[in-house]
């Protein structure tokens, strides 16, 4: 990783989105920030927290996005400037904090938010556009079209905070985010900070704070007023810009990654006298001003954006309300079907609409050319599905979680959540996962099944969740199921970490983000301080972790807790050596005959295992098995050995 | 045999109602568990040939090949099969008295078997604590003395045969209900592969059954009684109309006819009340021999324990009187007869009679 705090101001460093962003922060001389763990946010607070003590800034993973929003929140009203970074789906948690925190304003420090959203969702279960929780919460919004301007725009949207007393808001994608480009770096402050909440209680002038939303309209009216200046900055701001011909045959609208498909297509076209391209980078409240002094530049305007028609709503909105006389293009979009409104955009999808738009036929390749290529390509893909890494302990718990219901048979099943064990919803996890919303959400849900006695339901239900993600939201859940007494077992998958993003730090850990001495919050303590029974359990002993869910499933008595507390592979695997050297005994592997039909490759499939159709036998992949041997405990022939390592 | 897998087993014997429990898919395969009187399907096997369907008593048996594989005569037509002999016993051992269900012949026999080395180990249903049944191997005379007593629930007593290892060379006996004997016989007429060697079976003794506790049974027995108190369960002969629960101290009766919602299905669809195909098939001894057990040995390796059993004066013998016979042929035609009616009824058509590979005619003279 490259030192992002590297004091090198005019030189050009090669930083990701996301560490352009957090250099953005330390050259705006933030004092804190904080995050909660999410693909494609993470590397923000990922690369704060090492440089934190370096730059005397305080870093923290918080236990959820709500409470990060207040906590950076906290530093703003005690004048230091603070950043708080999360993914898209973390906004909605923020949300409510930050419905009143816009009309309160803020302390005299800087507070800037960053999103980083999904397009596609490659690693989320959803793909928001956050950009409308901007406009809906009324959040200044700016979105970086490069590397330079994910930095740039993070330092400047401190000062407009401050300057016009509101948080502000930095929306990423993962194209930004997770890629990389030349930084030109600036100054990093010598700064101190000095933290001071100023509205204290004076009897010499007793007057209320202003860090409350009452009254309500007044706060609000003044909230608009804010808006309205940041509109007047976007006006003249050095993050729009257009390129191409006076007069165009068509006018592309575009932001973020967007600006880098278009340009590329315009390029590869060879459109350049005939398109030109209008880059926006603060997108809410929209430089109308700006905007208008470019709707003649085509007869035609194509809105490139990703996600929802977020500037193609908000332009035909500003058009609709202009003179009778002023120009009138047509305008494409989602509106006109010539895009979607879901799933990622990228330069192959581009190149199709917008040749056909200016009346170019576009073959990339020849047809018979490229069918060949992808057949060929297709050899060298192995043949592996989505899965658990190979010494997972999820896999090891959904496997006695599905022997449990199996054998319970009363069709028990999962509800899941927000983790790597979301893969449960697949062949990896035995298809055990039978839902899947948000952080929090399955134990939510059990809440509710597992009081429908009355209405004759008997299944079992069994709640997942990670143990980051029992910080985050599940508390509240199995206090409900507990008081409540809702018939369900809370299942906690306890790795050690947030394994999903990168390992971050959790209130169950004994480190903080910056590598400090943190106090450890014991998971089984506060289970069982609400009153639930709480077993521990290590999944790897298959035969005692499904016995002690039988045991639990038995009895309706509320809600119960089990622990399955294995640490993540990837983390175990690098500080010790693999517990056992595991092989298959080819004289024993029966393969595919009656007695095993190929459990271990077939159903079990960890990645570490192979199938060698030659032989007809199972072997161990060597080069990724890491020990774990939980396949010798399932094979059916004794053929898998394991050895102590 | 057919060659069909563990989806068919499913549909055609499991979900239809006709599997017994007895664990002869089980042991042998990952993908099949036995577990409180169910057989678990664990995950998909996608094997169309599979030994759990060749194995289940209740898909399709050729009676005449398996008499003549395991008990070297053609198929017997007669009301309760092949008789060599037929005789009132019980044991000689005091503590097998105590301990054993009427006479205790069968344990005794096997205490022999296990003395004089015929065999290493005996197949046999064990109670846990709950008075769960499983399948245990037991191979002293203690271990055996433990699985005394009858359960009257399903048990899959043939997953511990199936569960040994391939290259087990133990001796061995097996215990067993009809459904168990049957299974049993049909490994011995189609060898299993990638198991045991099934010539290592050496011994069958068959117990008289005339059906079994299942479905809701075991809820019933666990809301009325404290089981690991529980020292026998007794359904006494005859007429029998109660099931005993016996714990150290007291006596608790049902009234069979209070339970009666609890009797198998599957027991409805099995014809075989008395073990035909075992090389001994034990009973009790009924109503005035109360204390004995009907003794009926059919091959010779049946012949030849019971000899030494004399010799070792393990067992005391008496003739049985001609109308006990009568009353167990009666009882077990009757019960070919409701097998029939029953499978006929399931099936709409006489010429389907699901796993039962006897002769068109022998099933119309049943049927009369």
């Amino acid at each position: 990783m490259p030192d992002i705090a590297i004091d090198a101001p005019g030189t050009s460093q090669l930083f990701m989105g996301n560490e352009a962003i957090a250099r953005g922060a330390l050259e705006a001389g933030i004092g804190f920030a904080t995050a909660y763990p999410g693909t494609p946010s993470s590397e923000i607070l990922g690369s704060l927290a090492p440089v934190a003590k370096k730059m005397g800034i305080y870093a923290e993973w918080s236990v959820n996005e709500i409470v990060a929003t207040e906590a950076a929140a906290g530093a703003s009203l005690a004048g230091v400037r603070a950043i708080t970074a999360m993914k898209q789906l973390g906004v909605n948690v923020a949300s409510d904090f930050l419905s009143i925190l816009v009309m309160s304003g803020l302390g005299k420090g800087g507070l800037v938010l960053v999103s980083c959203d999904d397009p596609g969702a490659i690693s989320s279960d959803n793909e928001e556009d956050a950009r409308n929780l901007a406009k809906s919460l009324g959040m200044p919004l700016l979105e970086p079209g490069n590397f330079q301007e994910a930095k740039d725009m993070t330092k400047w949207l401190f000062d407009l905070s401050e300057e016009i007393d509101s948080i502000c808001m930095l929306r990423s994608v993962t194209r930004i985010a997770h890629s990389r480009g030349n930084v030109k770096l600036g100054e990093l402050p010598q700064k101190e900070h000095k933290a001071y909440f100023d509205q204290i209680h004076d009897l010499r002038d007793v007057k209320p704070t202003k860090f409350m939303p009452h009254p309500v309209p007044s706060h609000h009216a003044a909230l608009l007023k804010k808006l309205e200046k940041a509109r007047e900055r976007f006006e003249s701001s050095p993050f729009n810009w257009y390129v191409g011909p006076d007069k165009a045959d068509l006018l592309i609208i575009t932001c973020g990654s967007c600006w880098f498909y278009s340009r590329d297509v315009v390029k590869e076209l060879k459109l350049e006298d005939r398109v030109g391209i209008l880059k926006l980078g603060t997108l809410w409240p929209l430089p109308e001003k700006f905007v208008e002094k470019h709707l003649n530049k085509s007869q035609k305007i194509l809105f490139v954006e990703e996600v929802d028609p977020f500037l193609e709503r908000s332009v035909m909105e500003m058009a609709a309300s202009l003179p009778p006389d002023s120009p009138r293009p047509t305008f494409y979009g989602k509106r006109s079907g010539h895009l979607n409104a879901y799933g990622e955009m990228d330069q192959d999808v581009l190149i199709k609409v917008i040749a056909s738009m200016t009346g170019l036929t576009y073959q990339p390749r020849d047809i018979e050319y490229a069918k060949k290529a992808e057949e060929l390509a297709k050899n060298y893909v192995p043949e592996r599905s989505i899965a658990f890494c190979p010494g997972c302990p999820h896999r090891a718990t959904f496997w006695s979680i599905k022997n449990t219901l199996k054998l319970d048979g009363r069709n028990g099943f999962v509800v899941g959540d927000i983790g790597c064990y979301g893969l449960a919803l697949r062949p990896t996890g035995f298809y055990q996962s039978r839902s899947h919303y948000c952080m929090g959400s399955g134990t939510g849900v059990a809440n509710g099944l597992g009081k429908l006695g009355q209405h004759g339901f008997n299944q079992p239900v069994l709640a997942v969740c990670g143990d980051s993600t029992f910080y985050h939201a599940v508390i509240p859940a199995l206090i409900n199921g507990v008081h409540n007494q809702s018939n369900f077992i809370l299942i906690i998958l306890d790795n050690g970490g947030t394994a999903m993003t990168g390992f971050q730090p959790h209130p169950g850990s004994e480190l903080n983000a910056m590598g400090e001495p943190a106090k450890f919050i014991s998971m089984e303590d506060l289970c069982r301080s609400m009153g639930a029974h709480v077993e521990i359990c290590d999944p790897f002993d298959l035969k005692n972790t499904t016995a002690t869910l039988l045991e639990m499933m038995a009895k309706d008595e509320g809600a119960k807790v089990v622990v399955m507390r294995r640490q993540c592979e990837l983390i175990r695997g690098r500080k010790e050596k693999p517990p056992y050297k595991v092989h298959v005994d080819p004289d024993e592997c029966i393969g595919e005959a009656c007695g095993c039909d190929r459990l271990c490759t077939r159903v079990f499939h960890c990645p570490g295992l192979i199938w060698d159709k030659e032989s007809g036998k199972s072997r161990i992949d060597e080069v990724i098995c890491t020990g774990c041997g939980v396949c010798a405990d399932i094979c059916p022939q004794g053929a898998i050995v394991k050895e102590a390592a | 045999m057919e060659a069909k897998g563990a989806r068919e087993l499913f549909e055609g014997v499991i979900d239809a109602g006709l599997c017994a429990s007895c664990g002869g898919c089980a042991g042998g395969c990952p993908y099949l568990l036995p577990y409180r009187g169910r057989i678990v399907l664990m995950d998909n096997c996608l094997l169309s040939d599979g030994q759990c369907y060749q194995y289940c008593p209740r898909t399709f048996t050729d009676m005449e090949a398996v008499s003549q594989k395991v008990l070297g005569v053609p198929f017997s037509e007669d009301e309760f099969g092949i008789v060599r002999e037929i005789f009132l016993a019980r044991s000689t051992d005091a503590e097998i008295h105590e301990k054993g269900q009427d006479g205790g012949a069968v344990t005794a026999l096997l205490s022999v078997a296990l003395a004089e080395g015929i065999i290493d180990g005996v197949v046999e249903t064990k109670m846990d604590d709950n008075k769960i049944p499983h399948g245990f191997i037991a191979r002293n005379r203690e271990e055996l003395l433990g699985c005394t007593g009858v359960s009257y629930e399903p048990s899959p007593v043939l997953e511990a045969l199936n569960s040994l290892p391939q290259e087990s060379a133990e001796k061995l006996g097996i215990v067993g209900l009809p459904c168990h004997v049957a299974s049993v016989s049909k490994m011995k007429t189609y060898p299993p592969k990638n198991r045991m060697n099934i010539d290592n079976v050496k011994l069958v003794i068959g117990l008289f059954c005339g059906w079994e506790f299942s479905g809701g049974f075991r809820q019933f027995l666990e809301e009325n009684f404290d089981l690991p108190q529980v020292d026998k369960f007794d359904i006494p002969h005859h007429p029998a109309h109660t099931f005993d629960v016996y714990t150290k101290s007291d006596k608790k009766s049902v009234e069979l006819e209070d339970i009666g919602q609890y009797i198998s299905e599957a027991c409805s669809y099995c014809w075989d009340m008395t073990a035909e195909f075992a090389d001994i098939s034990v009973g009790s001894g009924r109503a005035k021999f109360k204390g004995w057990n009907t003794v009926v040995v059919r091959t010779k390796a049946g012949a030849e324990l019971m000899d030494i059993a004399r010799k070792k004066g393990a067992l005391e013998t008496q003739p049985i009187p001609i109308e006990s016979i009568d009353n167990l042929k009666r009882a077990s035609l009757n019960k070919k007869k409701k097998a029939l009616s029953s499978i006929i009824a399931k099936t709409g058509d006489k010429k389907n009679l699901l796993y039962l590979g006897i002769s068109q005619d022998l099933a119309n003279k049943l049927l009369v």
